[in-house]
C-alpha cells in the first residue's frame, strides 16, 4: 500500500503533544512533523538534550520524585498540554499508554487520545477479563486458572491446571511478577512471591496460573481500527528471542508460519480487534506451540516498541495511521489492500552486559555512529555527547533492518551491528551478533527460551591474543601517563632498542 | 614503573617505550612495534607489528574505549599507586558493591550490627527484579551507604564490614 500524506487541515488537532521520551519520542515527533503538525514534548531535567527534546518544536519540562515518576504524572501531563495549546496526546509505550484514567483525563480536558477508548483499555489491561472477553467471542485461549473466579480454591485449581504452569499478575505486563512452576510442591510458595511482585510492581495482588506451553514461540499480530467498524490487520511478528520474558529480535514475517497458518493467526487477531470496534493501532499476542497451535495471550492497546519490522515490509507508516484514526478518518482501505514484500528483522540495542545475566550497564556515550547502508533504519533517542542512566529503560537504540528475504536481512544485519560503534557505555551489540549467527536463529528454529538454554551465546568468546594485544596498544597509546614516561627516555637510548627499566 | 589495564575482569602489565620511529609495546617477554594515528572523527589508524587495524578511541578519565574489528572494548589504566594500596588494604569481601545498577528496597541492617554468613544486609532492585545482598562471612557491619529508595551504579559501594582482626 502507498501512502499519500493526508490534508490535515481539517483535523481537529494541530498540535501534538508526546508524553513519553527517548527513541519513542523522536519516532512519533518524526511523523507528526512530517504531517506539517506542531510536535511538542515532556521532558524530565535528566533527559534534557536528548534527541526529542532537540527535535520538538517545543519541550515542556515535567518534574517527579524520581524520572520516571514525572512521565507516569497525568495531571502534569495534561496540564503541559493545555498550556502549549496541543490538541492531541500521543502516549507512545510504556508510561500511561494503557492508563484508562489518563486516557479519560486527556479526553475529558478536551484533547485528543491518539490512542483507544478508556473501555477498550480498561478491558484489555485486566489480563483475566481480556481472557475471559475473547474466550466467549470464539477464539482459542490456554488453560488456566483465575484467582478471582474464587479466591478460596486458586491454589486447588492452580494445581488442577497442572505443571509447568506459569503464574502471572492480574495486572501485569512486560514479564514482571511471572513465575515459572515446573515442582507443583513449591506452587503456594511461588503465588505467595508473585503475589507480593503484583502488590509491588501494579498494587495489585491478584494472580492467575495458566499452562505453560515448553518451548513456545512469541507471534504477535498488528492491528488497526478505526472504531468505526474498520479493522485489518498488519501481518505478525514473531518475538521468541527474549531474555527475561522481554524481547531483544523481532522480525516479520515469522519464519514459523506457512501461508495457511499465517492467514489463520492474522485473521484471528483481526477478528479480535473486530469484536472490540477496535479503535487505534494495537497488537494481539499469542503464545505459539511447536505444534503449530497458539492461543490468546494479551492485546496491548498502544503502539508496540517492535512496530517498525511492520512498517518495513508494508510501507504502513503506522503513527501515520494512529493520527489519522485519532482525528477521526475512517481506515479507507481494506484487507486486500495491505500486502507486505521482503523481510525485516529489529534489534533492540540495549546497555547491558549479556555475559553478566544481562545486567544493565550504564556510562556517557563517548562516540556514536550509527550503521547505515540499503535496509537499515536507525531509531534512537540518544545522541553522541549523551548519557546512559539507570533511571530508565536501558533500550537506548532498535535497528531495523529490511532485506529481500531472511538470508539478506541477516547479513545485512550483521554487517550494520559490525559498523555499529557506541563507545562509554557497554552495549550488547556483540552478543546480537553471536545470536544472529547461531545456527539455530540463522534456520529461524527458536523459542522463548532459547537464551537461556544456549547460554554460550551471552558468554564473553575467548579473546584471540592479537586482539588483546592490539587492544593493549590502542590503550597503551591513549593513556598520557604511559606515553609520558614512554617519550622522557631520550632517543638515543630507544634506538638503541630493547630498553627495559 | 608497572603500568597495568584492566580488561574484564583481568588485569594485564605492560610497559611502553619509544622507538625509532614510533613506541613499542612491552608484554611479558614480548615486544611489539606499535603506533597510532587518529584522524578527525576519531577513527584512528593502530600499527601492530606488521598489521594496520581502523580503530575508534574514546577516553575519560582512566578508561580507554576501543571499538576494534566490530566490537567495543573498555580498559581501565590502573594507577601505579592505586595499585600498591590495593596490595596492602584489606579483602575484597569486606566491600560489597553493586553487581548492576539499581535502586535499594530495603536494607535490613545498621553499623555496628553483628552479621553472620549469609544473613541478608540489604534488598536490591534492578531490571525489574529483586536481589539480596547477603553476608559473605561473619563480621561486624562497618558502614551502610544508602538508605530505601536510592539509587546506585554499578560497582557502587553499597555496605562495608569491620575488617577482620
Amino acid at each position: 500500500m502507498t501512502q499519500t500524506l493526508p490534508d490535515t487541515s481539517k483535523w481537529p488537532f494541530q498540535s501534538v503533544l508526546v508524553a513519553n521520551r527517548g527513541e519513542i519520542a523522536v519516532r512519533v515527533l518524526r511523523t507528526v512533523q512530517k504531517l506539517g503538525l506542531k510536535g511538542i514534548v515532556v521532558y524530565h531535567a535528566a533527559d534534557r538534550g536528548t534527541a526529542a527534546v532537540k527535535m520538538a518544536d517545543q519541550a515542556i519540562e515535567i518534574t517527579g520524585s524520581t524520572p520516571v515518576a514525572s512521565y507516569l504524572d497525568g495531571a502534569q501531563i495534561i496540564a503541559a498540554a493545555k498550556a502549549s495549546g496541543a490538541g492531541a496526546i500521543h502516549p507512545g509505550y510504556g508510561f500511561l499508554s494503557e492508563n484508562k484514567g489518563f486516557c479519560a483525563a486527556v479526553e475529558a480536558a478536551g484533547i485528543r487520545f491518539i490512542g483507544p477508548t478508556p473501555e477498550q483499555i480498561d478491558l484489555m489491561g485486566d489480563k483475566v477479563r481480556a481472557r475471559n472477553f475473547v474466550e466467549k467471542a470464539g477464539f482459542p485461549v490456554a488453560p488456566s486458572a483465575i484467582e478471582d473466579d474464587d479466591p478460596q480454591t486458586f491454589v486447588e485449581r492452580s494445581r488442577k491446571v497442572g505443571a509447568p504452569l506459569l503464574i502471572k499478575p492480574s495486572a501485569g505486563g512486560g514479564g514482571k511478577g511471572m513465575r515459572i512452576v515446573r515442582d507443583l510442591a513449591i506452587l503456594e510458595q511461588e503465588i505467595e512471591r508473585g503475589r507480593s511482585e503484583g502488590q509491588r510492581y501494579f498494587g495489585d495482588g491478584r494472580l492467575y496460573c495458566e499452562r505453560y506451553i515448553e518451548n513456545p514461540r512469541h507471534i504477535e499480530v498488528q492491528v488497526l481500527g478505526d472504531g468505526q467498524g474498520s479493522v485489518v490487520h498488519v501481518f505478525e511478528r514473531e518475538c521468541s528471542v527474549q531474555r527475561r520474558f522481554q524481547k531483544i529480535v523481532e522480525e516479520t514475517p515469522s519464519p514459523a508460519l506457512d501461508a495457511a497458518l499465517r492467514e489463520k493467526i492474522c485473521e484471528t487477531a483481526a477478528g479480535i480487534a473486530r469484536s472490540l470496534n477496535y479503535r487505534n493501532a494495537g497488537t494481539v499476542e499469542f503464545i505459539f506451540g511447536q505444534g503449530g497451535e497458539f492461543y490468546f495471550l494479551e492485546m496491548n492497546t498502544r503502539l508496540q516498541v517492535e512496530h517498525p519490522v511492520t512498517e518495513e515490509i508494508t510501507g504502513i507508516d503506522l503513527v501515520l495511521q494512529q493520527l489519522r484514526v485519532a482525528a477521526g478518518e475512517k481506515l479507507g482501505y481494506g484487507q486486500a489492500d495491505v500486502k507486505s514484500s521482503g523481510h525485516s528483522i529489529e534489534f533492540r540495542i540495549y546497555a547491558e552486559d549479556a555475559a553478566r545475566g544481562y545486567t544493565p550497564t550504564t556510562g556517557p556515550i563517548l562516540v556514536l555512529h550509527p550503521p547505515q547502508g540499503e535496509g537499515v533504519r536507525w531509531d534512537s533517542g540518544v545522541l553522541q555527547g549523551g548519557e546512559v542512566t539507570s533511571a530508565f529503560d536501558p533500550m537506548i537504540a532498535k535497528l531495523i533492518i529490511r532485506g529481500k528475504d531472511r538470508t539478506e536481512a541477516i547479513a545485512r544485519a550483521d554487517k550494520a551491528l559490525r559498523e555499529t560503534v557506541l563507545l562509554g557505555c557497554k552495549t550488547n551489540t556483540a552478543f546480537l551478533r553471536r545470536l544472529l549467527q547461531h545456527p539455530a536463529f540463522v534456520a529461524g528454529d527458536v523459542h522463548t527460551g532459547f537464551l537461556d538454554a544456549n547460554p554460550q551465546i551471552a558468554a564473553e568468546p575467548e579473546m584471540p591474543a592479537e586482539t588483546l594485544q592490539a587492544l593493549l596498544g590502542a590503550a597503551a597509546l591513549s593513556t598520557r601517563p604511559m606515553r609520558d614516561v614512554a617519550d622522557a627516555v631520550p632517543d638515543m637510548h630507544a634506538a638503541m632498542g630493547g630498553w627495559r627499566n | 614503573m608497572h603500568h597495568a589495564f584492566k580488561l574484564g575482569d583481568n588485569e594485564h602489565n605492560l610497559e611502553l617505550s619509544r622507538s625509532a620511529s614510533a613506541y613499542r609495546l612491552h608484554l611479558g617477554e614480548q615486544v611489539v612495534d606499535v603506533d597510532l594515528k587518529t584522524g578527525a572523527d576519531g577513527r584512528a589508524w593502530l600499527t601492530l607489528g606488521e598489521r594496520h587495524i581502523e580503530v575508534v578511541i574514546a577516553t575519560r578519565g582512566d578508561d580507554v574505549f576501543v571499538h576494534l574489528d566490530g566490537e567495543a572494548y573498555q580498559l581501565r589504566y590502573q594507577h601505579p599507586l592505586d595499585r600498591l594500596a590495593a596490595q596492602a588494604g584489606g579483602s575484597a569481601e569486606d566491600n560489597i558493591r553493586a553487581p548492576m545498577p539499581g535502586s535499594i528496597v530495603a536494607v535490613q541492617v545498621k553499623a555496628g550490627d553483628t552479621v553472620t554468613k549469609g544473613q541478608t544486609l540489604l534488598v536490591m532492585e534492578s531490571m525489574k527484579m529483586e536481589t539480596t545482598i547477603a553476608a559473605p562471612r561473619d563480621g561486624t557491619v562497618a558502614a551502610v551507604t544508602y538508605e530505601k529508595g536510592q539509587t546506585f551504579d554499578r560497582d557502587a559501594l553499597l555496605l562495608s564490614l569491620e575488617p577482620n582482626k
